[in-house]
C-alpha cells in the first residue's frame, strides 16, 4: 500500500464509508410509526390541507342537509325522524369515502415526489408506507366525524335518539368503513400511480353508489331497478347500520353484512395494495 | 464549455494493481429485459472499495436501469450482481443497509423541513430520537444547509434540494453511494460544489457509482469509466485510456473561403492530421489532436500553406465525440 486513506476527523467522520451500518435497523412497527408521524406532521403544518380537510365535511353536511330537507318526505320515511337525523349517517359515510380517497392520493403523491424511490433504497418494509397512509386516513376521518357531529348538533339541531354509546358505536362503524375504503383507494393508488385517474375512479364509484343506496331516501322509495342495485350495494348496509345505531330505528341487523363486507374490502385492498406497490417503479 | 480546462485532480486512491480484491460493486453479465426490449445486454462492471465508477451514456442507454438493479429496486433477468459483497437477488435488505441513492430527481419530502427530512430517514434506519437529531445537525452543517434547515424543502432552490437529497442519502454512512446524474440541471457553482463533496467522500473510503451524460464530470470524478449505449458496454477504461483511444481533443478552424478550406485541409492531412470538415462544411475544418502542444503544429502548418483562419477554437472531447468515435470504430470493424 503506497497510499493511505486520510484519517477522518470532525463531523464528517461518520458520513462516509463506515465498515458496518451506523444504525441498527428498525422494526416494522417503528417504520409505520415514523412514517405515520411524518404524514401527520405534514398534515397539521400545511394550512391548505388542514383547511381543506375541515371544509370538506362541512360542505358535505350543509349541502346535503339544506338541499334535501326542503323536499317532501317520501312515503316510506321512518316516522318521528327529521330529515337531518335521517341523512346524517349518510353524510358521515359519504365523508368517509371522500377521506378514503385522500389516502390513495397521498400514496400517489409519495410516488410522484420520489419518497417511494427513496424508501425502496432503504431497509424499509414496503407495507410500512401503506400502513402509515391508512392510519393517517383514519386520523383524518376521526377528526372529520367529530367536526360533522358537533356542527350538526350545535348548528343544525341534530338530535340522535339512540344515546351517546350508540352514537359512538355508529361513529366507530363509520371509521371502519373509512378504513376499509381507504385500503381500496390505497390499492388503486398503488396500481394507477396517478392522481387523476384515481379521482375519476372515486367519482364514478362513490357518487352513484351513494345515490343507489339508502343514503338519501329509504330504499323502498327508489325506482324498482335502483332498489335492486341498492339491495346489493354495500353502502346500503353500512348506512343502515350506522343509522340504526344513531337513531334507534330497525336495521341493526345490517351491521353484520356491513362489517363483513368492509372486512373483505380491507383485506383484499391490503393484498392488492402490497402487490401493486411492490411492482418496480 | 469550450475553453474551460479542468485542472487534473490528484486523489489518493488505491493505486492500480494494488490488488485489494475488495470489490464493492460487481455486475457480471447482467441482462434486463422488459418484454422483448433489452434494456441491458450482458453488462459487466466492477468497482473496488474507495473508487468511483463512472457510467457514461445518453438518455436511454441503460444507466438508470443498472442503478435500479444494483440498488435492489429492480430484479435482473439474468446474470449476477453484488453490492458490498451481497448478492442483489437474495440479500436485498443487507444491501439497502449499506447503500445511499441520489436519483435523477431529488427525493425529498417537500412538506417537511430539511432537518425533518434527515431525521425521518435516520429514524427509519433505526436511530433513536436523539441520535437522529445529532445526525441531522452533522449533515446539515457539512452540506451548509444549517441556515435553511427549518424551512420547508418545497421552497428550496434546485441546488439546495440536490444538496439535501445527497445529505439524506448519506444518513446511514453508506459504504456504497449511487449517484444517478447528480448534477443534471445544476448551475456550474453547485456542480463544482457537489463534485468536491463526492471527492471528500471517496477520500474517506466510500465507493461511488456515478452516472452522467457529461464526459467532463466522469473525467474529473471517475477512476474507471464504462460507456453504455443501447444497453451494451461499448467501451471501458480509465478516462485517459478512453480519451487516448476514442474521444480526442479537437481544434476547429473557421476559414474565410472554400478555397482556403481546401488548401488548409490538404496541408493538414499532408502534415499527418486527420482533418475533417466541420458542421459548417463550406467553412470549418476539425482537427483531432493528442496533446495541446499540437495546436502550435496546426497553426504552423496553416502558416506554411499561407492560409489565415478567422477563428480557432479548442474543444475537449464531448460524449458525442466518444459516441461518434465508437461508432466509427465499430463501422470500420464490420465491413458494410
Amino acid at each position: 500500500m503506497t497510499t493511505q486513506l486520510t484519517p477522518a476527523t470532525g463531523p464528517a467522520s461518520r458520513v462516509a464509508g463506515a465498515d458496518r451500518p451506523v444504525f441498527g435497523g428498525s422494526s416494522l412497527l417503528t417504520q409505520i410509526r415514523v412514517l405515520t408521524g411524518r404524514s401527520l406532521r405534514a398534515m397539521v403544518t400545511d394550512p391548505g390541507i388542514v383547511l381543506f380537510g375541515l371544509i370538506q365535511p362541512v360542505v358535505i353536511l350543509f349541502v346535503l342537509t339544506q338541499v334535501f330537507s326542503k323536499m317532501g318526505m317520501p312515503p316510506h320515511f321512518p316516522g318521528g325522524v327529521s330529515y337531518l337525523d335521517y341523512v346524517l349517517p349518510a353524510v358521515l359515510v359519504d365523508n368517509a369515502a371522500q377521506s378514503a380517497m385522500q389516502s390513495g392520493v397521498g400514496l400517489v403523491e409519495d410516488q410522484k415526489n420520489g419518497m417511494v424511490a427513496r424508501l425502496r433504497s432503504l431497509p424499509v418494509h414496503p407495507g410500512a408506507l401503506l400502513a402509515a397512509r391508512s392510519l393517517v386516513g383514519l386520523v383524518r376521518s376521526a377528526v372529520q366525524v367529530l367536526v360533522i357531529m358537533v356542527l350538526a348538533m350545535t348548528a343544525l339541531g341534530y338530535s340522535p335518539h339512540g344515546g351517546m354509546a350508540e352514537l359512538a358505536l355508529s361513529a366507530g362503524l363509520t371509521l371502519f368503513i373509512s378504513f376499509s375504503l381507504g385500503w381500496a383507494f390505497i390499492a388503486a393508488g398503488a396500481w394507477l400511480r396517478r392522481a387523476e385517474p384515481l379521482q375519476n375512479l372515486a367519482l364514478i364509484v362513490i357518487f352513484p353508489l351513494m345515490f343507489a343506496s339508502s343514503a338519501y331516501v329509504p330504499v323502498e322509495d327508489l325506482p324498482a331497478w335502483l332498489r335492486v342495485v341498492a339491495s346489493v350495494n354495500p353502502l346500503t348496509y353500512a348506512i343502515d347500520a350506522t343509522r340504526a345505531l344513531a337513531l334507534d330505528v330497525p336495521g341493526l341487523d345490517h351491521a353484520i353484512p356491513a362489517l363483513a363486507i368492509c372486512t373483505v374490502i380491507a383485506v383484499v385492498g391490503m393484498v392488492a395494495a402490497l402487490r401493486g406497490f411492490r411492482r418496480p417503479l | 464549455m469550450s475553453g474551460l480546462v479542468t485542472p487534473p485532480v490528484t486523489r489518493p486512491g488505491p493505486a492500480p494493481g494494488s490488488g485489494s480484491g475488495d470489490l464493492m460493486i460487481e455486475a457480471d453479465n447482467v441482462t434486463k429485459s422488459f418484454g422483448s426490449v433489452h434494456a441491458l445486454d450482458s453488462v459487466s462492471v466492477a468497482a473496488p472499495r474507495g473508487t468511483v465508477l463512472g457510467l457514461l451514456g445518453h438518455n436511454g442507454a441503460g444507466k438508470t436501469t443498472l442503478v435500479n438493479i444494483l440498488t435492489t429496486a429492480l430484479p435482473l433477468t439474468s446474470g449476477r450482481a453484488c453490492v458490498a459483497g451481497f448478492d442483489v437477488a437474495d440479500k436485498p435488505v443487507e444491501i439497502r443497509r449499506r447503500i445511499g441513492l441520489t436519483g435523477q430527481f431529488a427525493s425529498v419530502d417537500g412538506q417537511l423541513s430539511g432537518r425533518d427530512n434527515i431525521v425521518l430517514i435516520a429514524r427509519l434506519l433505526g436511530a433513536g430520537r436523539r441520535a437522529a437529531a445529532a445526525r441531522a445537525d452533522e449533515l446539515l452543517e457539512l452540506f451548509a444547509l444549517t441556515e435553511v434547515a427549518d424551512r420547508r424543502a418545497s421552497g428550496y432552490s434546485g441546488g439546495l434540494r440536490r444538496r439535501l437529497d445527497l445529505a439524506v442519502s448519506l444518513v446511514g454512512a453508506p459504504e456504497v453511494l449511487f449517484l444517478d446524474e447528480p448534477t443534471t440541471g445544476l448551475d456550474p457553482t453547485s456542480r463544482l460544489n457537489l463534485w468536491e463533496i463526492v471527492e471528500g467522500l471517496v477520500r474517506q473510503g466510500t465507493t461511488v457509482l456515478l452516472t452522467t451524460q457529461y464526459l467532463e464530470e466522469a473525467d474529473r470524478l471517475a477512476d474507471t469509466i464504462t460507456v453504455l449505449s443501447e444497453g451494451r458496454v461499448v467501451a471501458a477504461g480509465t478516462a485517459a485510456e478512453l480519451k487516448a483511444t476514442i474521444g480526442r481533443r479537437t481544434v476547429t478552424l473557421t476559414l474565410e473561403t472554400g478555397e482556403d478550406l481546401g488548401r488548409a485541409g490538404a496541408a493538414l492531412r499532408v502534415a499527418g492530421f486527420a482533418a475533417v470538415n466541420g458542421e459548417d462544411e463550406a467553412r470549418t475544418v476539425v482537427v483531432p489532436i493528442d496533446a495541446t502542444r499540437e495546436i502550435a503544429d496546426v497553426i504552423r502548418t496553416l502558416d506554411q500553406a499561407g492560409v489565415e483562419a478567422s477563428e480557432l477554437t479548442f474543444g475537449e472531447p464531448s460524449l458525442d465525440d466518444v459516441y461518434l468515435a465508437l461508432a466509427d470504430r465499430s463501422a470500420a470493424r464490420t465491413p458494410a
